[in-house]
């Protein structure tokens, strides 16, 4: 009989390490990729349905422009917010499952913002697909609008850039909740969202009270859709780096 | 040689409260050692600290002889199955089984699929439609199957009926031939997992009482019994641990007894016979905790 002792393994590379909670995340694709897309789905189809309702009440004459209003729509905004719950949802299933299976804080978050980043990814080149396939169909066939809102921009490209910044801007603030949650539940994002409140109303107080609601204004327009998403970019960051001073001294805890 | 454990002056404290008390111990290389306990004796928590997953409030712990806390090259060798282990929602039972070998450098499929056939698991059903012995199935498969040098199983089998035990009781014996490693089981079935543990950890209120290996820990006990007189003759001054009697009938639980002690007491007619685990882990604690608060 042979007796092999379980030798100490090979310590694996720092990358794997790090891709094995990525791919963890996709393991089962139903709560990061599934459910967000069927979403989308049944809102597109709501929305065509009420398109061709309207579509098909007016004469011919009547219908050219009739929909130009939808790219004012925000029907797909949606799914930029849906973004903060998967993050939420991935980390808070996730965390406790990968710690028991010998994964590190540090390598648990790197690859877990990497999933993220993925996600921001694979979202933006979906959305982008169906806005050029709404553009080349004239709107699916009536001059509709759902996924070419007019706030990002004209252009594919500023398109992009908007909709990858803030797919990432969510998916990271929802990582950073995911860890004021792990570490300190439900207490904690009370807290949190209490400060994060306080921290709006005393920004808008602030806005008030010095008169500057219209140089705010200016300044957007300004900015322009790509500087005004270039701004997330520090909101995003400062998420990420929160998350991860929070989650590295999380302790797994058993359901709230 | 490196144990594969070494505690040193560990302390964990919540607050007001001392979830592990100034603990100290080492566990050698490939044994199998039970951490036994009342609930909230704190053996969770010192299972946490041992793989990371709390941070100490004192003292040192030394896995492989490095520290765990967010050490990968040290917590990649382990594996932590958690009494109330929690599965993503949306995962089946084969999404488990998929993911767990990424993580695991010794994990053998071939172990697992027999283990999975062996609990009768259903691998395509949603983990939140399970019963709970199902899911505590899943942990344990995982933990055996995992063949982590250092193995943490914390009262693995909620919810799973006795032949569902025993087979995770053989599994891992038979594996463990096979494949030596370290296993730390805690559970409070001590009388079933008596036979495979090679040494024992008591802790109560968070203080380690009993730090022995079984063979030690079995022997410092014996059972004597026979007529009232008699035992008590036998018995003079010697520590009893525990004692009982019927009419004119009497037992005694008295510590260790030397090879010419025994063949006194069965000169005098006295019946010896071995105490359980359980029963000695019973009444050793109820004497150090005694002992204990009259020191106090």
């Amino acid at each position: 009989m042979t007796t092999t002792t379980s030798a100490l393994a090979h310590p694996a590379s720092p990358l794997k390490r790090i891709t094995r909670v990525t791919k963890l995340h996709f393991a089962n694709p139903w709560t990061t990729l599934g459910l967000p897309w069927i979403i989308l789905g049944v809102i597109f189809a709501g929305s065509l349905t009420i398109w061709w309702l309207i579509y098909s009440a007016l004469s011919p004459a009547q219908r050219i422009g009739a929909l130009n209003g939808t790219e004012f729509g925000g029907s797909s905004f949606f799914i930029f917010i849906y973004m903060m719950v998967v993050a939420i949802q991935a980390i808070s299933i996730t965390f406790p499952f990968a710690l028991g299976y010998g994964v590190t804080r540090r390598d648990y978050y790197l690859g877990s913002s990497l999933a993220f980043v993925a996600l921001a990814v694979i979202y933006t080149t979906g959305l982008t697909i169906l806005a050029a396939i709404e553009k080349a169909t004239n709107g699916w066939g009536m001059g509709g609008s759902m996924f070419a809102p007019i706030y990002f921009g004209d252009s594919a490209l500023q398109r992009i850039y908007a909709e990858f910044a803030l797919f990432l801007f969510f998916l990271f603030f929802g990582a950073a909740i995911a860890a004021v949650w792990v570490r300190w539940k439900a207490t904690g994002v009370v807290v949190f969202f209490i400060a994060v409140g306080a921290i709006l109303v005393g920004l808008i107080a602030l806005l008030t009270f010095t008169d500057s609601w219209f140089a705010v204004g200016e300044s957007l327009v300004d900015l322009g859709v790509i500087g005004a998403v270039s701004w997330s970019l520090v909101l995003t960051a400062i998420s990420a780096v929160a998350g991860f001073l929070l989650l590295r001294r999380a302790t797994p805890r058993n359901a709230a | 040689m490196t144990p594969t454990i070494e505690v040193t002056n560990l302390s964990k404290r919540f607050g007001k409260v001392t979830a592990v008390d100034d603990v100290s111990f080492t566990v050698a290389e490939n044994t199998i050692c039970g951490l036994l306990g009342r609930n909230g004796a704190g053996k969770t928590t010192l299972m946490q600290l041992l793989t990371g997953q709390q941070f100490a409030s004192g003292g040192t712990i030394s896995l492989f002889g490095q520290t765990p806390v967010e050490n990968a090259k040290v917590l990649q060798n382990t594996c932590f199955i958690k009494e109330s282990q929690r599965y993503p929602e949306d995962f089946r039972p084969k999404d488990v089984f998929k993911t767990a070998p990424w993580f695991f450098a010794n994990w053998d499929q071939e172990f697992a699929d027999r283990l999975i056939a062996d609990f009768r698991l259903p691998l395509d059903r949603r983990i939140k439609k399970l019963s709970r012995g199902q899911l505590s199935s899943i942990g344990v498969i995982v933990g055996l199957a995992s063949r982590a040098p250092l193995t943490f199983f914390d009262e693995p089998y909620l919810g799973l009926d006795a032949v569902a035990r025993e087979i995770f009781y053989d599994r891992l014996l038979e594996d463990y031939a096979h494949h030596p490693r370290t296993v730390i089981l805690s559970t409070h079935l001590i009388d079933e997992v008596a036979d495979l543990l090679e040494h024992v950890l008591v802790i109560d209120e968070g203080k380690l009482l009993i730090n022995e290996d079984a063979e030690t820990l079995r022997s410092r006990a014996t059972n004597v019994v026979g007529t009232k007189t008699a035992v008590d003759t036998f018995v003079g001054d010697r520590e009893v641990l525990h004692r009982d009697g019927i009419g004119g009938l009497s037992s005694v639980t008295v510590a260790g007894l030397s090879e010419s002690e025994r063949r006194d007491a069965k000169a005098a007619g006295l019946e010896l016979s071995p105490v359980s685990l359980q029963q000695l882990i019973i009444q050793l604690t109820r004497t150090e905790t005694k002992e204990f608060e009259a020191s106090a």
